[in-house]
């Protein structure tokens, strides 16, 4: 079988092919990568992005963008290690409303989802470009952490809650199966439900898919929703790992999960794309990243390598559409 | 019928996810547990008396120079800060002599340093607890216990440091100060600074 560039199996996989070629290379220059120490401290890193950019690939599907989920991140984080150290107050009641982990963790995802419907809400009642409305929502939402912590850090979350970021099930870190999970619905609500079809429809194009009476406003309400959501979780396994809310936390993030969506081979155009692709994505950041470290680069020669990956993502998504 | 089904099964769902993620308890309750456990005026007392007071403080003329000439080294060497951002909180001292008192605001006149308040009237916020740099949020449950910490200093300097001290100055005395103040990294060292003190000795 004579196998080419063009060859569809090749374009196919060229993600995974960039992840295999990118880890030998590390793996030639330093002998510390492929320890089992090494590959399960990049999984527990990247967990935290391949969760936010499962949801922004749900979002890019549709041919939009959200560069809210860092500022989403970090305000849910916050809320979380909020309500789960101080709880609620209500004076004139004379009443204290005290959260559990479980109820700080669904109080948390709440937060995410109501600011995913509210970017939304903004996009499909006004028209607004995703790009306008969710950056008014990365600004937005950081400054409702500042002042919800007062830039100071919640800390001492306590035991139980610290586990969710640092605790290992089955000689697996936690975040790892979180982040799986998390990826297996995505892709069960991508390949095997209507609502996933009607993604993919909205991104190819929008208005065949209104007039074959696909509801959009509502399924973009329901993926930005999603992407909100996927960020709180993202949140969650953040400060669950340093058991502290910072907040900053999440900032600049959205770079790294469109990056991850990009490279994934999903198209920044729409209806281009696949939930694993993005996890191949967000895999190749974080290897890349560590790489970097391992091989002792300059951090500032490291943002420039990254932004070169990316470049090179897109440009070879552009030429895969010209071919085609 | 079925669409019955599913909206009882999601009822319970919900209730069982409420009834195990919070709780409720008397607000009185829970503050008169939180006091039981934690003496903040003694501990106050011991951060003030055996920190603060006995501590070594950057002169003023020093930490003004060393801004000017490496703000980043002189934030991380002598800068106390919680969070993030470009702000922090010094413990500084110095000499001058008192040249006006308007309402409870003292002007000094710094040799090195110009002019230079004490505020001995608003004793408010985290000035003194963050500068001290002697108290650590990790070492406590919740943000609102940190800051009582916070409030028993400023009582301190509110209610015995600042009577005792300031009855014995008058316009004119020349005194040595110690207190907080705050900087950024961008700071105007032409603009006047006022601190918050810890300490006023006639000199």
């Amino acid at each position: 079988m004579n196998i080419t560039l063009n060859h569809p199996l090749v374009k196919k996989s060229q993600s995974l092919i960039a992840l295999f070629l990118l880890c030998l290379f590390i793996s030639l220059l330093s002998d510390k990568f492929m320890t089992s120490t090494n590959l399960w401290n990049v999984l527990r890193q990247i967990s935290v992005n391949v969760c936010i950019s499962v949801g922004m690939t749900l979002v890019v599907l549709m041919a939009g963008i959200d560069l809210s989920v860092g500022s989403v991140l970090g305000l849910s984080a916050a809320v979380c290690a909020g309500v789960l150290k101080n709880g609620l107050v209500f004076e004139s009641l004379d009443l204290f409303v005290g959260f559990t982990v479980l109820g700080a963790i669904l109080t948390a995802m709440l937060i995410g989802m109501a600011l995913g419907l509210f970017n939304g809400w903004v996009i499909t009642k006004f028209a607004i470009p995703p790009f306008v409305a969710t950056l008014a929502m990365l600004t937005i939402a950081r400054g409702l952490t500042m002042l919800y912590t007062e830039g100071i850090p919640i800390s001492n979350l306590g035991p139980k809650f610290e586990f969710i970021g640092s605790g290992w099930i089955l000689g697996i870190p936690v975040p790892v199966w979180i982040s799986l999970i998390m990826v297996l619905i995505v892709v069960f609500l991508t390949n095997k439900t209507t609502f996933g079809r009607y993604i993919y429809a909205i991104g190819g194009n929008e208005k065949a898919a209104f007039l074959s009476g696909i509801s959009i406003n509502k399924i973009k309400l329901a993926v930005y929703g999603i992407a909100g959501m996927m960020a709180a979780v993202g949140g969650i396994l953040v400060t669950s790992r340093l058991n502290s809310a910072q907040p900053n936390a999440g900032m600049s993030y959205e770079l790294d999960s469109i990056a991850a969506v990009v490279i994934g081979g999903t198209s920044l155009s729409g209806g281009v794309g696949t939930v694993t692709g993005t996890v191949i994505g967000a895999i190749i950041i974080g290897v890349l990243n560590n790489g970097l470290v391992l091989l002792d680069v300059s951090p500032f020669w490291q943002q420039v390598v990254k932004g070169i990956v990316i470049l090179l993502a897109v440009i070879i998504d552009k030429m895969n559409q010209k071919n085609k | 019928m079925k669409k019955r089904y599913a909206y009882i099964l999601g009822l319970l769902i919900v209730l069982t996810l409420g009834y195990n993620s919070v709780y409720f308890k008397k607000l009185s309750v829970v503050k008169a547990a939180t006091k039981e456990n934690f003496d903040f005026k003694a501990y106050a007392d011991s951060i003030y008396y055996k920190g603060i007071l006995k501590s070594k403080k950057i002169t003023l003329g020093d930490l003004t120079s060393l801004m000017q000439s490496n703000p980043e080294t002189t934030f991380e060497k002598y800068g106390n800060r919680l969070g993030i951002g470009n702000s922090a909180y010094f413990m500084i001292q110095s000499t001058g002599k008192i040249i006006d008192i308007t309402d409870g605001l003292y002007t000094i006149a710094d040799e090195k340093n110009g002019i230079v308040y004490i505020d001995t009237k608003y004793i408010f916020g985290n000035a003194i607890r963050d500068a001290s740099g002697l108290v650590k949020l990790t070492d406590f449950k919740t943000n609102a216990q940190f800051n009582k910490v916070s409030e028993s200093l400023n009582d301190i300097i509110r209610n015995d440091v600042i009577p005792k001290e300031i009855s014995k100055v008058k316009l004119g005395d020349s005194i040595s100060f110690s207190g907080a103040i705050k900087l950024s990294k961008k700071q105007n060292l032409r603009e006047k600074i006022t601190v918050i003190p810890s300490q006023i000795k006639l000199q």
